[in-house]
C-alpha cells in the first residue's frame, strides 16, 4: 500500500499494530512509522539521527495515522515523519489548531499528482498534454480491448482521489474518449510494468514522489494550473449526485508532507524540536527511499544507517547548525 | 503437491469479492485484441504475428496457429518461454498476467522475468485483480461444468470427472487461484492443444503449454501473488 492510498482512503483504517510493547517503553521517544516505504525510511532516518546527534533512543513503531495522531495527543507518540497536507487538514485542525498538542514542522516536501504517460505514449503517440486525452485518434493507441477507446487506470476504488480523477475526466472531456479504470494500485502499476516490458503505450493516474519514476521513464502530462475558483469538488460521500455537481478542469493543487511532533517535546527536548523543524527531505530523495525499500527491498533500518552516514554533514546541519 | 481431490472445474464462473468482474463483450470484438510481438505493435487489430523474414504482420487466428504449430512443432517465438527485462516493484515469485498480449510473467530477481505465452478466454478473463496460488495439482482431473455437460455430448461422458492425462483439457499441471481462502474457480493450467497459445480460446482460465506449466509449477510457491491485469478482450466492459 502506498502512502497515497493510505491517506486517500475515505476512512482511515486504524492500524492493529499499535505500540510494540516493551520496546516502545524502553526508548526515550516513539516515532510513528507509516506502512509505506518512504515513511518507513524517514522514520528510521530520524531514529538513527536522534541517536547519533543527541544520544536519544527512539523506537520506530508501525501504526496507522489516526492512532499516531491520538498518540501524539496523549503523549504516547512523539514524532510522525510524514503528515500529508491538505489530505489530513481535519486532523491538523483537531490536534494542532484546536487542542494544541501536536505541532507541524514548517518545512514541507512538495508532492505532485496528475496523469502520466510512458515514453512510448508520449513520443510515439503524442500524448503529452491533458488535452491529448480528448483526441480519440491519440487515445486509440492505449486501447487494449479492441473497442477503439483507450483505457486508463485512475486509482483504487477506495481512494477519494479516484473520484476526483473521474470529475477531472468529465470536466476536461476525456471521459468520453477514454475508459477510466479503478483497481488496486498494484494492478495499475503492474500494467505499467507490462507495458514498459513490451514498449506499449500506457497512460495512468499517478503521483510523486513514487518509485515508478525511478523504475520507468515516465512523463507527466501538462495541464492548466490549479485554480481554486475552478476546483469545485463534491465527493460521493457528500452527495449521490457528486459527478454532476462537480467540476475541475484544472490541475491538482500542490500537496506537501511535513514532520509532526508532540508539542510536549518543546519542553522536554527543545533541541530535537529545532532539529525536526530543519529536516528538509527533497522529493527526489523520497523517490530514492521508496525505490530502495520497495523495489530493492532494503531493510529500512540498514538503509537509514547508510543514508545518515552518507548525508552526515547535512544531518549535522539539521542538528547543530 | 496436491493431487486434485475433487476435480478441477472449468473457468466459466465469475470472480468474487475484491476481484473486478466484467460483463462480456459483444462478439464483434472477440478477436479484436491487439497483440505485440515486438516494438511497434499493431494495436487494436486482430491477433497478429510478425514475420521478420517478410517484415509483415500476419493474422494469427486458430487456423493460422494450427498451421504454424504443425509446421514448426512449436508456437511462434514470442510465445515461447524466455527471460526478459521486467522492471517492477513486485517481489520475485509474483505472477503477472497480461491477457491482452497473451503473456504471463514470473518475476525474477534483478529486474527480470520469465515470460510465457498463454491462451486466454474467448471473452477475455472477465475479471482482473489480485489473487494467489491457493494450491496446485499434477495431471489434475477435469470436471466439466453442468452447462457444458448439457450442451456438449463430448463433455457428457466426463460429467463425473476426466482423469488426468495427455488428453485432459487441464494438461500437466494446474495452479488454483484463490482470493483469500476462497477458490475463485479460475486456474492457470496446461493444455493438450499447444497451438492455442496466443489465442483467445479458453473458458476464462489461463492456459499454457504443458512444458511451460510444468516449468512454472516447479518455480512457484503455494501462496504466490498473482496479478491479473485489466488489459484483455472484454475486461473493461462494465467498469
Amino acid at each position: 500500500m502506498s502512502k497515497w492510498q493510505s491517506f486517500r482512503m475515505m476512512a482511515l483504517a486504524a492500524s492493529t499494530s499499535l505500540f510494540a510493547g516493551a520496546g516502545a517503553q524502553a526508548a526515550d521517544l516513539v516515532i510513528a512509522m507509516p506502512n509505506w516505504s518512504s515513511g518507513q525510511a524517514t522514520a528510521n532516518i530520524l531514529k538513527v539521527a536522534l541517536k547519533k546527534e543527541f544520544g536519544v533512543e527512539a523506537d520506530a513503531v508501525e501504526m496507522g495515522t489516526l492512532i499516531a495522531f491520538a498518540g501524539l495527543n496523549s503523549g504516547t507518540v512523539d514524532i510522525h515523519p510524514e503528515v500529508w497536507l491538505p489530505n489530513l487538514d481535519n486532523l491538523v485542525k483537531q490536534y494542532v489548531t484546536d487542542a494544541g498538542t501536536v505541532a507541524i514542522s514548517p518545512v514541507g516536501v512538495p508532492a505532485w499528482q496528475g496523469i502520466c504517460a510512458n515514453r512510448t505514449a508520449a513520443d510515439k503517440y503524442g500524448i503529452k498534454d491533458i488535452s491529448d486525452l480528448s483526441d480519440p485518434k491519440k487515445t486509440a493507441a492505449v486501447d487494449t480491448d479492441g473497442d477503439g477507446r483507450g483505457e486508463m487506470w485512475i486509482g483504487a476504488q477506495t481512494w477519494s482521489s479516484t473520484s476526483i480523477e473521474r470529475i477531472r475526466a468529465n470536466s476536461y472531456g476525456y471521459a468520453k474518449t477514454v475508459t477510466l479504470l479503478e483497481m488496486p494500485e498494484d494492478v495499475g502499476m503492474a500494467a505499467v510494468d507490462a507495458a514498459e516490458a513490451t514498449e506499449q503505450p500506457v497512460v495512468f493516474g499517478c503521483y510523486a514522489p513514487h518509485a515508478v519514476f525511478k523504475l520507468h521513464d515516465i512523463v507527466r502530462l501538462t495541464e492548466p494550473p490549479y485554480d481554486p475558483a475552478k476546483w469545485q469538488i463534491v465527493l460521493p460521500s457528500e452527495d449521490p449526485a457528486w459527478e454532476t455537481k462537480s467540476s475541475a478542469p484544472v490541475g491538482w493543487d500542490t500537496a506537501h508532507y511535513h514532520i509532526a511532533y508532540a508539542t510536549a517535546l518543546r519542553k522536554e527536548h527543545p533541541e530535537i524540536v529545532k532539529f525536526l523543524e530543519r529536516v528538509d527531505f527533497k522529493p527526489e530523495e523520497s523517490t530514492e527511499m521508496s525505490y530502495a525499500l520497495q523495489v530493492e527491498r532494503q531493510d529500512p533500518y540498514e538503509f537509514a544507517q547508510q543514508w545518515v552516514t552518507k548525508n552526515d554533514a547535512r544531518v549535522k546541519g539539521w542538528a547543530k547548525p | 503437491m496436491n493431487v486434485n481431490p475433487e476435480g478441477a472445474k472449468t473457468c466459466s464462473g465469475g470472480g468474487r469479492g475484491g476481484l473486478q468482474r466484467f460483463s462480456l463483450a459483444k462478439a464483434a470484438i472477440l478477436l479484436a485484441t491487439g497483440l505485440a510481438f515486438s516494438v511497434g505493435v499493431a494495436l487494436a487489430a486482430g491477433t497478429q504475428v510478425y514475420n521478420p523474414k517478410t517484415g509483415q504482420w500476419t493474422n494469427y487466428d486458430r487456423t493460422q496457429a494450427y498451421k504454424y504449430y504443425r509446421t514448426h512443432k512449436q508456437v511462434p517465438e514470442s510465445f515461447r518461454m524466455q527471460v526478459v527485462k521486467f522492471r517492477t516493484a513486485e517481489q520475485p515469485g509474483t505472477i503477472i498476467i497480461d491477457g491482452n498480449q497473451h503473456f504471463l510473467y514470473l518475476v525474477q530477481p534483478g529486474q527480470k522475468a520469465i515470460r510465457y505465452g498463454i491462451g486466454v478466454g474467448r471473452d477475455g478473463f472477465g475479471w482482473a485483480g489480485i489473487v494467489r496460488v491457493g494450491r496446485t495439482a499434477e495431471w489434475p482431473t477435469w470436471t466439466p461444468p453442468a452447462e457444458m455437460v448439457a450442451r456438449d455430448p463430448n463433455a457428457r461422458k466426463w460429467a463425473k470427472g476426466q482423469p488426468g492425462g495427455p488428453d485432459n483439457p487441464l494438461g500437466a499441471r494446474a495452479l488454483y487461484l484463490y482470493e483469500g481462502d476462497q477458490d475463485t474457480i479460475y486456474r492457470i493450467h496446461g493444455t493438450p492443444e499447444p497451438w492455442t497459445i496466443g489465442l483467445d480460446v479458453s473458458s476464462g482460465c489461463i492456459r499454457m503449454n504443458n512444458d511451460d506449466i510444468v516449468d512454472l509449477h516447479s518455480r512457484i510457491q503455494v501462496g504466490a501473488k498473482v496479478i491479473v491485469l485489466m488489459q484483455g478482450a472484454a475486461l473493461y466492459k462494465g467498469v
